[in-house]
């Protein structure tokens, strides 16, 4: 018993410490993963909102024509939910604002892109369709009539 | 540290949802037009978001196939017409949105395999066309009108 200890002691100072040459490969693989799977998120949200979800939902590409309006309960800084309010990008306006809101982004727009002018509508489920009726009114007098319903997918 | 950066400041969720057309406002010149009371599908959402077609009430999925039945009588000069109520909710109204187009994609996709026996998605832009001018969207929207009846 008293001539095995050395030999256990010696067997653990002998363990093979990992080879840690390939981490920074394995880092630098993960990150370019995530720069090309990820992308910014563009506009800071002030509004709490849920998008309702679809079957027949499409994917819609990222263009420089895209505005997104997001339609939600607005999120007070002492951390309360508010009324409903809504947001072009990442700028708050009452409803007689989008017209002119819709009309300056559109012209800062090159013409290309004013063509497909194209607006993502990311509304709160729970949102009264009346807010979403006055909503799409002023888009019709903008003359923002290309669409989209964001939701998730649903099978 | 780069890595740590790009995990809180990027998002991965990508864009979907419905693509739609708005019709662009009536400028005073245009004509009503008269469709006759055969030809319309009503669609009601009520406040408290109970969904009925002509009158009977049912689920998003009975719309569909509802939907298919009445658009495939009657291709060319149906109308959906889409009915709702200011305190409905968006959710119950995205619902019916997706039915309406759940409903176009099924017409779309037969005629797409009897005609030129491959999905829509594989047709060539005049067969996808030609399918179009057969079932075309024909949806009208009315304004939601207040509890009271009052009109603006």
């Amino acid at each position: 018993m008293i001539k095995m200890q050395p030999k256990f002691q010696r067997q653990r100072h002998g363990m093979p410490g990992l080879n840690l040459a390939s981490m920074p490969d394995l880092i630098f693989t993960v990150l370019f993963f995530f720069m090309l799977v990820t992308h910014m998120r563009d506009d800071a949200v002030l509004l709490r909102y849920q998008v309702p979800d679809g079957s027949e939902v499409r994917k819609q590409q990222r263009h420089p024509a895209v505005v997104n309006i997001y339609i939600g309960k607005m999120l007070n800084t002492n951390g309360d939910i508010g009324g409903y309010a809504i947001q072009v990008n990442s700028e708050l306006v009452t409803l007689p604002q989008l017209v002119p809101c819709l009309n300056r982004l559109r012209s800062s727009m090159p013409p290309e892109a004013q063509e497909r002018f194209t607006v993502s509508l990311k509304a709160d489920r729970h949102t009264p369709m009346g807010l979403i009726a006055d909503v799409k009114r002023e888009l019709q007098k903008a003359y923002a009539l290309k669409i989209s319903y964001s939701g998730t997918e649903k099978h | 540290m780069l890595l740590i950066f790009f995990l809180v400041t990027s998002s991965m969720n990508t864009e979907k949802g419905l693509q739609r057309q708005l019709p662009p406002l009536p400028d005073g010149q245009q004509k009503p037009l008269d469709v006759q009371r055969e030809h319309v599908i009503a669609v009601r959402l009520d406040s408290r978001d109970t969904l009925s077609c002509d009158g009977t009430v049912l689920t998003p999925g009975q719309l569909t196939e509802r939907l298919v039945e009445r658009i495939a009588a009657d291709p060319q000069q149906h109308v959906v017409a889409i009915e709702t109520s200011r305190s409905s909710t968006y959710e119950a109204y995205y619902h019916v949105q997706n039915a309406i187009v759940r409903a176009y994609t099924r017409l779309r996709l037969q005629r797409a395999s009897q005609l030129y026996h491959r999905p829509y998605s594989q047709c060539s832009p005049e067969e996808r066309e030609a399918i179009d001018r057969h079932y075309p969207q024909r949806i009208s929207e009315s304004r939601p009108e207040e509890e009271g009846g009052k009109h603006d």
